[in-house]
């Protein structure tokens, strides 16, 4: 006769699962087959233990209940949220560069070497792919913002004053950058 | 952990209509994650629909009383709307979702210890013939309660796995064990479960 089924292999068993060997060794050993049943009586008593069904209206009640504390959460922020201005500013003045066919004059100081570690995040939790996916998105155009609005039409629905105050911010600053 | 109350009345034999909503088809559901992700609430309704029996039933296991049930599991919403930007599908939603409850239902405990005194880890061989006497609710009670004073990993391996029905894989991966871990964990369980029995049906 094989040797006795494990403590490990008896639940197994005694669902009627469990590996042939054991099955067929539990036919044969009285003592083994014993102890089957025992698991299996006990599984059947815990099952028998049903939760106590609550009201009928309380599901609704507890779905309603984890809506309304949902609902006054704060609204969640993109963790990287301060990038939406960031990114606006940068296509209104890749807009601006297309519009005069000029380009911001590169920074005078090289851009420092990254260290062979990095500290930066995760390629998933890095805030310029999200730049980046929404210029690609576009070609490498300007991307979409405010809710899916084109920069071109946030442009479109400036008035003329505003339109001269944002050309004159955006002279203002490439001539700081040249100087 | 305080949610606003949900002090309906528990009907011990009321047999209602699933109130879970019924299956929400695979594509439906991770079309609802997704929509989730984006912070539509009203797609995280649907999962709470699906789930919120299933969440209930698994927390009253573990503290074995409507009200503190009812405070995890909406508890356990709330974290899961919190994380589900990070849910990236690995695995199934329910088991990131059980997941969540487990450990909610841990810490939950950790804070706020039972009276009763759950039972030491390495207890001797059971009595045998114990199983075969529980036939009433007051029976089912007291196989609750002692459900409820299994050492935390025997009770969450008897839980997910017997009456979530979730395989030796699945709970181990809720439980960050191994599958042999878990085999062991529900054999010391049912001992336990079957020699308390046992000992107060003396």
């Amino acid at each position: 006769m094989t040797r006795h089924v494990s403590d490990e292999s008896l639940p197994d068993l005694a669902e009627s699962g469990g590996s042939e060997a054991d099955r067929a060794h539990v036919l044969a050993c009285r003592p083994c087959a014993m102890r089957v049943e025992e698991a299996r009586a006990t599984l059947a008593l815990a099952r028998r233990a049903e939760v106590p069904e609550p009201s009928p209206l309380y599901w609704d009640a507890m779905r309603q209940s984890v809506g309304r504390r949902i609902a006054e959460e704060p609204r969640r922020a993109p963790r990287w949220g301060w990038l939406g201005p960031l990114a606006a500013a940068a296509a209104a003045v890749a807009v601006f560069a297309l519009a005069t066919g000029r380009t911001p004059a590169p920074s005078a100081t090289p851009a420092p070497a990254l260290p062979a570690w990095s500290a930066l995040p995760p390629a998933e939790e890095d805030p310029s792919l999200a730049v980046l996916e929404g210029l690609a998105a576009t070609g490498g155009g300007l991307g979409e913002l405010d809710e899916g609005r084109a920069v071109g039409a946030l442009l479109a629905e400036l008035s003329d004053d505003d339109y001269r105050a944002l050309a004159d911010s955006l002279r203002g600053a490439r001539q700081g950058g040249e100087s | 952990m305080s949610s606003p109350a949900l002090a309906l009345p528990i009907g011990l034999a009321a047999v209602a209509a699933p109130p879970d909503g019924g299956a929400l088809p695979r594509e439906a559901e991770r079309e609802a994650i997704e929509a989730c992700r984006r912070g539509e609430r009203e797609a995280f309704d649907r999962l709470v629909m699906r789930y919120q029996r299933d969440v209930y039933r698994l927390c009253y296991r573990y503290v074995n009383n409507h009200e503190d049930a009812n405070d995890l599991a909406q508890e356990v919403f709330l974290k899961a709307w919190r994380a589900i930007s990070r849910f990236r599908g690995d695995s199934a939603f329910s088991t990131w979702l059980y997941r969540i409850a487990v450990n909610a239902c841990l810490n939950f405990r950790a804070v706020r210890r039972p009276p009763i005194q759950e039972l030491p880890e390495g207890l001797a061989d059971p009595l045998p013939g114990a199983a075969a006497r529980v036939e009433s609710d007051d029976e089912a009670r007291r196989v609750r309660a002692a459900v409820a004073r299994l050492p935390e990993k025997q009770r969450a391996t008897l839980i997910l796995k017997v009456y979530h029905e979730l395989t030796h894989e699945e709970v181990a991966g809720i439980l960050g064990s191994t599958v042999g871990t878990v085999k062991a964990n529900l054999f010391h369980a049912l001992g336990n479960l079957r020699r308390q029995m046992a000992e107060e049906g003396r």
